[in-house]
């Protein structure tokens, strides 16, 4: 099949804004989604050792119930910051998105119904886990097998949508002879064990994190917030190690190791190795995490690219529809109403996780909690006066 | 070669890539409705909580909110994007062609996802952490974000049956798509039937809390029975005004059915009238088993029938009056630059268009007409039928043998023809050439007579 078809499979519609923007949208919020993948991942594996010592152990006792917490919120949150970058992948590379939910169809069905169960099943874990201090690790353990299932559909959706028009052909039609069942899998080791590999270091990274807020608390005792500090240096140091042989085995696989995103990429994890290993703060240590998976997010999308302009798809020359009253609508709600709303939130569980034992929060006495509140709840009210006056302004238009 | 952008086809034998979607869209309206409604009820809730200071409701809020947290943030927040998922491998160009119009529209009810979600953890987990005033407002927020998300999503969905008049096709406009003739009537519709499910949910709940408190239990039953019959009868009532703006094509399936469905909406209508009076009257009675029996049915006899009527009500376009369910677009849309594609099907045939056809499929010969035929059909008839005997989902064998009884190659042909004429309102409008019709039927008859 001629790789012009890449540019046929395009919605004849048009993208509704420059592609570029797309592009930078998708790899901010891949980075996030894979930011909660990885903690999850971490997280719910060391749970399941946990949850084995906690009977026994004083210090296992305290975390563990933290670990399941931390990975029960984190699914949550990796399928919500996953639903961004699907919208955002499939508006600029059709082709590769819908051949492989295609190609891949009985898959994506399958991935959608596991990912329930091992949801359910986590739940299950929990309570279980709650009720006896202790324990649930078997059906911990299925579902944590299960959530690594998904990842590896995950992964082999991705593989698929960047392979080139020949082997697609090929998946559909074997020998010639046409599949419509939607079975094709395929992956990259390489790739898939450096991406889950980082579960490690962000574990680590995050359990500095537990134990620098932990430590300013006075129910948690000092030798408490040594054991986590130590595990998560362990952690931390251990797992980017690993994942920085991955990382330079992947890049040499696709033949990208001089290029400068993927050396700065290696530099940055150079960096937050030696602020894993020395610095005290810790929360630093995650801002700078956070850079490197916008790095690594990077180098995911200038795969991709490469491919694809390789092939003679044309990103940037899709043609553009403009339109302007959605954008406006979106960048507004999110960063005004986005972010007012976050922190609002974060702020007040911030405080409440600083409370020491039993006490409440009267957040009517915190002007932080109450000014965040108060614009919070009017930007809410007034975007729905916005959404109904624009509504009716329409129909009253299209209709009279 | 002039190829149209079509994607490979993705068929699940027997049920059709439809039912996937059926299954996993009954689940997801049931996990998102009741969210949208609770988030609701807990603003009533907490209100009330705060201003009569009453910390028994809190109890109540946490159970619920715990029950939530799994039934609607796990089940539905996974069956979103699992809607999406499935959509997108059984109907690719339809999807494709909703994201390229209403990509910051859904983008916009991510961010009010993230915060619900947010917001819901911290409501639970909050209770008895901090005080009742900062409670309030945080649910304040919540219900407003939840309904929020209801109102980004329901100008899509309604787009998918129609804009309701040209200005869309002229302009191109998101606006215009989003703000058509029923998005309101729809939102009401749905707003009602969330506050409804909130109720039969909440039933589970106050009935589950017998044992420790039956004061509180009966009445929060009572307070529950008012709020779905309440948001029954407001559903009921934008039901019939929604009615009111489908298109004519709607009309055409409706006819096929109005008959059972008004007779199923009138048995539900009853039943639940019955069922939310009981817990008004004689809160006693409804015991944790029978609401959650009642979860079922209204999920297996309202929802799912309701989700299959959507459909077929949309047929023969699976969005904006514009794509065919079998992926072919059907007319211009000046303001997007879109052509129609019947045009260039006919004179070339599928065959001459499918970019994904293997080469030794392309020209019909005796020796590969059936395998021609069969995949031919499969693109152009199986999104909407299943193709098998005994199939279930609007069997095409059925159809022919029984609705219109014909059975051999030469007549299932001039059938198709008929179709490809438009003059069947449900089906596309796409005339193939003469060999693809064949082929096609050829292969039908071999489906039928074996
Ligand atoms: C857009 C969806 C759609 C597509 C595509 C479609 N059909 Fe149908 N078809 C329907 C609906 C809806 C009915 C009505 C079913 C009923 O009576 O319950 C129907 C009915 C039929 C019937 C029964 C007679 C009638 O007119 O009601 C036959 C035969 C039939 N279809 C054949 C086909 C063939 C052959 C194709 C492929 C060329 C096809 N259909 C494509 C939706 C579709
Ligand atoms: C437990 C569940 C999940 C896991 C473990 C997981 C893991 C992953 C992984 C490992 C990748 C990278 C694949 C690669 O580049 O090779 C990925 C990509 C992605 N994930 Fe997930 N994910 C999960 C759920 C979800 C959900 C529910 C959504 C949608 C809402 C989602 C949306 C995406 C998107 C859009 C991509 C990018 C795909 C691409 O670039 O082609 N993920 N995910």
């Amino acid at each position: 099949m001629d790789a012009t078809i890449l540019n046929v499979l395009r919605d004849p519609a048009g993208v509704p804004f420059f592609p570029v923007v797309f592009q930078g949208l998708y790899i901010l919020t891949w980075a996030l989604h894979a930011a909660f993948v990885l903690l999850a991942l971490g997280s719910f594996g060391l749970s399941l050792y946990g949850s084995m010592k906690q009977k026994h152990d004083a210090n296992w006792k305290v975390l563990n119930p933290h670990l399941i917490q931390t990975g029960k919120l984190s699914i949550s949150l990796l399928i919500l910051l996953g639903i961004a970058p699907l919208l955002f992948t499939q508006v600029i590379y059709d082709a590769g998105w819908y051949v492989a939910n295609t190609l891949s169809g009985a898959w994506v069905f399958i991935f959608i119904y596991a990912l329930i169960a091992a949801y359910l099943m986590f739940y299950w874990y929990y309570y279980a886990n709650k009720r006896n201090g202790g324990g649930g690790t078997f059906i911990g353990l299925i579902s944590f097998l299960i959530v690594v299932f998904c990842g590896i559909l995950m992964h082999n959706f991705a593989v698929i949508s960047i392979s080139t028009p020949d082997q697609w052909m090929e998946m559909y039609a074997p020998g010639g002879v046409i599949d419509t069942s939607g079975l094709n899998l395929a992956w990259d080791i390489v790739r898939l064990a450096f991406l889950v590999s980082l579960a490690i270091p962000v574990l680590g990274i995050f359990l500095q994190n537990y134990s620098d807020f932990v430590s300013t608390k006075s129910d948690y005792s000092a030798d408490f917030v040594s054991f986590t500090r130590k595990l998560g240096n362990k952690f931390a140091v251990i797992g980017l190690l690993i994942s920085a042989v991955l990382f330079v085995l992947w890049m040499m696989q696709e033949n990208l190791l001089m290029h400068p995103v993927s050396l700065a990429t290696i530099v940055s994890v150079v960096i937050l190795l030696i602020m894993a290993m020395f610095l005290k703060n810790s929360y630093i240590t995650t801002l700078w995490l956070v850079v490197v998976a916008l790095f690594i997010s990077g180098i995911r999308e200038l795969i991709r690219y490469n491919i694809m302009s390789g092939l003679g798809y044309d990103l940037y020359g899709y043609p553009v529809n403009l339109e302007i009253p959605t954008i406006a609508m979106f960048l507004s709600t999110f960063v005004i109403l986005g972010f007012t709303g976050v922190a609002y939130i974060l702020t007040m569980a911030w405080k409440v996780g600083k409370l020491e034992n039993g006490a409440t929060l009267d957040g009517t006495k915190s002007a932080a909690v109450t000014k965040l509140g108060n614009i919070t709840l009017g930007l809410f009210v007034l975007w729905m006066l916005i959404y109904f006056a624009w509504g009716m302004i329409i129909l009253f238009k299209n209709t009279l | 070669m002039d190829y149209l952008g079509l994607f490979p086809v993705f068929y699940v034998p027997d049920v059709g890539s439809a039912w996937l979607m059926g299954l996993t869209g009954t689940i997801h309206i049931m996990a998102s409705h009741t969210s949208v409604g609770a988030a609701m009820l807990f603003a009533f809730l907490a209100h009330k909580a705060y201003k009569e200071d009453r910390d028994d409701l809190y109890d109540y809020m946490k159970r619920y909110g715990m029950f939530l947290l799994i039934f609607s943030y796990v089940i539905g927040s996974i069956t979103g994007p699992g809607i999406w998922y499935t959509a997108t491998a059984a109907s690719p160009r339809g999807i494709s062609a909703l994201i390229h119009n209403f990509v910051w529209v859904w983008a916009t009810e991510w961010v009010f996802f993230i915060y619900e979600v947010i917001a819901v953890f911290a409501l639970v987990y909050f209770i008895g952490k901090i005080d009742k005033k900062t409670h309030l407002k945080l649910t304040y927020t919540f219900a407003l974000a939840s309904v929020g998300t209801l109102a980004l999503i329901i100008g899509i969905i309604s787009f998918m049956m129609w804009p309701g008049n040209d200005a869309f096709y002229n302009t191109g406009s998101a606006s215009d798509a989003f703000f058509g003739l029923n998005t309101f009537p729809h939102m009401f519709l749905r707003i009602g039937f969330m506050v409804m499910m909130s109720g039969v949910i909440g039933l589970i709940i106050s009935s589950a809390m017998k044992r420790e408190n039956v004061e509180l239990s009966n009445e929060l039953t009572r307070k529950m029975g008012y709020v779905g019959l309440i948001g029954g009868f407001v559903a009921l009532f934008f039901f019939m005004w929604y009615i009111s703006t489908l298109p004519a094509n709607a009309d055409a399936v409706l006819g096929l059915t109005l008959d059972s469905i008004i007779f199923n909406r009138i048995i539900l209508a009853i039943m639940f009238s019955l069922y939310f009076f009981l817990a008004i009257l004689k809160p006693q009675w409804i015991g944790k088993y029978l609401a959650v029996i009642m979860m079922f049915v209204i999920g297996i006899v309202g929802v799912w029938p309701g989700e299959k009527l959507r459909e077929s009500m949309r047929k023969p376009y699976v969005a904006g009056q514009y794509i065919y369910s079998n992926q072919i677009i059907s007319r211009d849309v000046p303001g997007k630059g879109v052509k129609s594609e019947v045009e260039v099907v006919a004179a070339k045939g599928l065959l001459g268009v499918d970019p994904w056809v293997p080469e030794r499929l392309r020209t019909i010969t005796p020796e590969n007409k059936l395998e021609v035929g069969e995949y031919l059909t499969k693109r152009a008839c199986s999104n909407c039928h299943s193709l098998e005997k005994g199939g279930k989902y609007r069997s095409m064998i059925a159809l022919f043998t029984d609705k219109v009884q014909m059975t051999d190659a030469a007549s299932i042909k001039s059938y198709m023809q008929v179709i490809g004429t438009g003059s069947i309102p449900y089906m596309p409008k796409i005339a193939l050439p003469d060999e693809e019709y064949d082929a096609m039927a050829e292969w039908i008859a071999t489906q039928i007579n074996n």
